[in-house]
């Protein structure tokens, strides 16, 4: 078995899969794998990939010439997973493509065909909540910054939206956990670029207070009926991992989180005053000081 | 009536923010269009709900009235004239920079504007027409909107508001002419359809013959024009007869999903030149007047037939007023009777039921404990087991557990090989609903009895063991040594002793 190493990019495992398919070894003795993805086998040889642009774009026209559009996309929103085999998934996916034509995308009978379009599903209904999700928040000279927690790779997948919607505006959405974040200047195009979590930290203290946040947070409380109150409903409809960078929900984290805070105070005195009850004033152990008082010769 | 002039944005849009929270339709689809430089704003097809209040239910659009102030006195409603309630109203400027605001920050997908009815109709309209005018063509906004067309006011005036908003919705309240007598006086089913109609002929005439010419005069100006086209359709609406719903009978009538048209595809620069792209809505409150669901349901299938609705809205009546002529309701809103509505609406919308196969008027309410696909199948068990790998999509989609997508999924798949049960299950297939119905290659993957009662208790209790229990009384079962054989020791004289004394 050879395992053929990439980079966990879209050109990066189009190139992963020209190497195993030029290797000439047959497709049962290659896999396709991403870097830092999974524990090293011990009977496989490993080969790292090289990025070329030139074998990636031989693989991607050819697909796009003697398939479809339609298995380009799935392969594109393949690699934008976060599942650990989707390089492999991308490599099976194209073995049964080249053979069956472009008709495969409706097998579904084919468990190559079944996991793309099952990770395609995922990444394209988290991409949907997406659009829904992000949340901007106003920084000083007019830009507009997002930050988002995704669990695949998915600025590519909504800024075409953001650009579409907002062309004349300033704006950064940026995705915490894989360091990325797509910047679009208005009027102009978007582009995508490293972001670490000190300079998201800058962006994040220039916000200052917004008036339309707090407006929102009033409609978004007044807005539910009281006699219809569903969190479970609610719930499957947003779920819980969202809610960190959504506006609305700021001030109910806020106000839960200095409810903690108030009872670990309390807490905290309620222990001091224990504890200090006891203790004589003078400092001394706990034996002497309750003995003291009976006996204060001693 | 006073309204309170000295309010702050904060108090105003909290004042008419839960004054507009009863209303249902809160969505955003039926337009598909694109952005563009200068403008800000554009429409997905399918809508996008941007975030969930915390009774479940989708916030798309920025959901408020323009006035909570109304000279109306409908029984059931917070703002009735009678209600002593604070007063507010937004000023159009107002409206416009929320809208943006909001929208600017992904909030939400666009404005829905309803509103009390301040002074009359008329001057309501007017009013909603110069926030939106103001929206469209100062501030530039090319996203969703949603606006309710007040019952009473001059068809020019809902032909000029139609030009700038994508949807339009007239509430029909309550769903007979009866109810709507007894509690919103000052509405009538004439007043309420009228409009309706005047909104299918310019959705049609618009459809029909797409932009004629270079328009230069004014918007009202146009509206004034088109109204006297669409105005021909409205005689004929004010003419019929009151319960023209509820007494409506399909003639050969086609199943609606093949009367439905694709969602709208318009450029920016449309806008103020497409009526109501999006089509139109209603809704109408359930569980305020004694109706029951076949009523219902065949008022929702007369009005999409009839009148080409996107969608009619249901509305669980909650109380917020007292009244004689209202019904306490001590178990809370009729929330599962809404859902089943809701149900049974996209019944007839997709899957090509009909009113009177769900229910007739021996049967005229919904099952509580099934939904009512299950219950139909339940009662046709002549049609079933449905052969997955060669039944037709009509009769797939009647199938309890498989919806649209998965018929579409099972017609495509199984033209290349056979489907077996496994990989419907990952096809998106329910099949702990849809395996009493299907055979795959001729297996069927259930082995019990296939009768009415047998099936139903299967599907009302959850739980595996308990089906087995219901499935197999009177046969094996695990043997316990004290309740079947009734092994007691004879208690000893000792037992006796410590009885009386106490001592263990």
């Amino acid at each position: 078995m050879r395992i053929y190493v990439c980079e966990d990019r879209f050109e990066g495992i189009l190139c992963g899969i020209y190497d195993a398919w030029a290797s000439g070894l047959g497709h049962a003795n290659v896999r396709v794998q991403v870097r830092r993805t999974q524990t090293l086998e011990l009977f496989a040889e490993y080969t790292e990939v090289e990025t070329d642009p030139a074998k990636a774009e031989k693989v991607a026209s050819s697909v796009r010439r003697k398939l479809s559009e339609d298995i380009y996309v799935n392969l594109y929103k393949t690699a934008m997973s976060c599942a650990p085999d989707k390089a492999d998934c991308m490599y099976r996916y194209l073995v049964r493509a080249f053979a069956a034509g472009p008709g495969i995308v409706q097998m579904y009978q084919d468990p190559a065909v079944m996991r793309v379009f099952e990770i395609c599903r995922n990444v394209g209904n988290e991409t949907h909540l997406l659009l829904q999700f992000i949340r901007f928040r106003q920084l000083p000279g007019n830009v507009l910054f997002a930050e988002t927690e995704p669990k695949n790779y998915q600025l590519t997948l909504t800024a075409p939206h953001f650009a579409d919607r907002l062309p004349d505006e300033n704006w950064i959405i940026y995705e915490k956990n894989h360091g990325q974040a797509a910047v679009h200047e208005g009027g102009k195009g978007w582009f995508l670029a490293r972001m670490g979590e000190k300079e998201a930290g800058r962006l994040r203290d220039r916000a200052g207070e917004d008036g339309y946040e707090d407006l929102w947070q009033t409609f978004f409380e007044t807005i539910a009926i009281e006699e219809r109150k569903n969190p479970l409903c609610q719930r499957g409809h947003l779920p819980l991992r969202y809610r960190g960078t959504m506006t609305e929900f700021q001030r109910e984290a806020w106000n839960s989180r200095r409810k903690k805070e108030r009872k670990d105070e309390i807490d905290v005195c309620i222990g001091h005053s224990r504890v200090g009850d006891l203790l004589p004033e003078d400092g001394g152990d706990l034996q002497r000081g309750t003995g003291g008082q009976a006996d204060p010769a001693g | 009536m006073l309204i309170q002039e000295n309010l702050t944005l904060q108090e105003k849009l909290r004042i008419l923010s839960d004054a507009a929270k009863y209303d249902a339709a809160c969505t955003s689809s039926g337009v598909d269009r694109r952005g563009q430089s200068g403008m800000t704003g554009n429409s997905s097809a399918c809508g996008l709900c941007h975030s969930f209040a915390a009774d479940g239910r989708c916030i798309s659009l920025l959901k408020i009235l323009m006035t909570n102030e109304c000279v109306f006195d409908c029984k059931y409603c917070l703002n009735r004239a009678s209600n002593d309630v604070v007063r507010a109203a937004f000023s159009p400027e107002e409206i416009c920079t929320l809208t943006m605001e909001f929208y600017r920050r992904n909030y939400i997908e666009g404005l829905f504007l309803s509103s009390g009815v301040m002074k009359s109709p008329n001057h309501t309209m007017e009013q909603m027409y110069q926030a939106l005018w103001k929206l469209r063509r100062e501030y530039r906004f090319a996203g969703y909107i949603h606006v309710k067309a007040i019952p009473g006011a001059d068809p020019r005036l809902i032909e000029a508001v139609g030009m700038l908003t994508d949807r339009m919705s007239v509430n029909l309240e309550l769903p007979t002419g009866d109810g709507l007598r007894s509690l919103a006086p000052h509405k009538t089913r004439k007043t309420i359809l009228t409009p309706m109609r005047q909104i299918q002929n310019g959705i049609r005439q618009d459809r029909e013959i797409p932009l004629l010419q270079e328009h230069t005069a004014g918007f009202l100006e146009e509206g004034k024009a088109r109204a006297s086209v669409t105005g021909a359709g409205i005689q004929k609406a004010a003419g019929e007869q009151q319960d023209e719903l509820l007494s409506w009978k399909k003639e050969n009538a086609q199943p609606l999903w093949s009367q439905r048209k694709p969602a709208a595809r318009m450029h920016v620069s449309e806008i103020g030149r497409r009526f109501v792209p999006a089509g139109q809505s209603t809704q109408m409150i359930i569980g305020a007047t004694p109706e029951n669901d076949y009523q219902v349901l065949s008022v929702a299938e007369a009005l999409y037939h009839r009148y080409e609705l996107k969608r009619v809205f249901y509305s669980a009546y909650i109380p917020i007023n007292e009244d004689p002529l209202l019904p306490a309701l001590p178990g809370g809103p009729p929330l599962l009777r809404e859902h089943r509505l809701y149900q049974a609406d996209w019944l007839l919308r997709y899957y090509g039921f009909q009113a009177s196969e769900l229910l007739d008027e021996s049967r005229p309410n919904f099952n509580v404990l099934l939904d009512p696909k299950c219950d139909w199948a339940l009662r046709h068990m002549e049609q079933f087991p449905v052969e997955i790998n060669r039944a037709p999509y009509e009769l797939l989609v009647r199938v309890p557990g498989i919806g649209v997508r998965s018929a579409g999924r099972i017609v495509q798949a199984r033209r290349s090989a056979r489907l077996e049960f496994a990989d419907l299950k990952k096809i998106g297939v329910v099949l702990k609903r849809a395996v009493y119905f299907i055979t795959c290659s001729g297996k069927m993957e259930y082995s019990g009895k296939l009768t009415e009662d047998t099936i139903t208790s299967c599907l009302t209790w959850g739980d595996r063991k308990a089906n087995w229990e219901i499935s197999h009384q009177d046969s094996f079962r695990q043997l316990s040594l004290f309740d079947d054989f009734h092994m007691n020791v004879p208690p000893s004289m000792e037992d006796r002793f410590s009885v009386v004394t106490g001592q263990m």
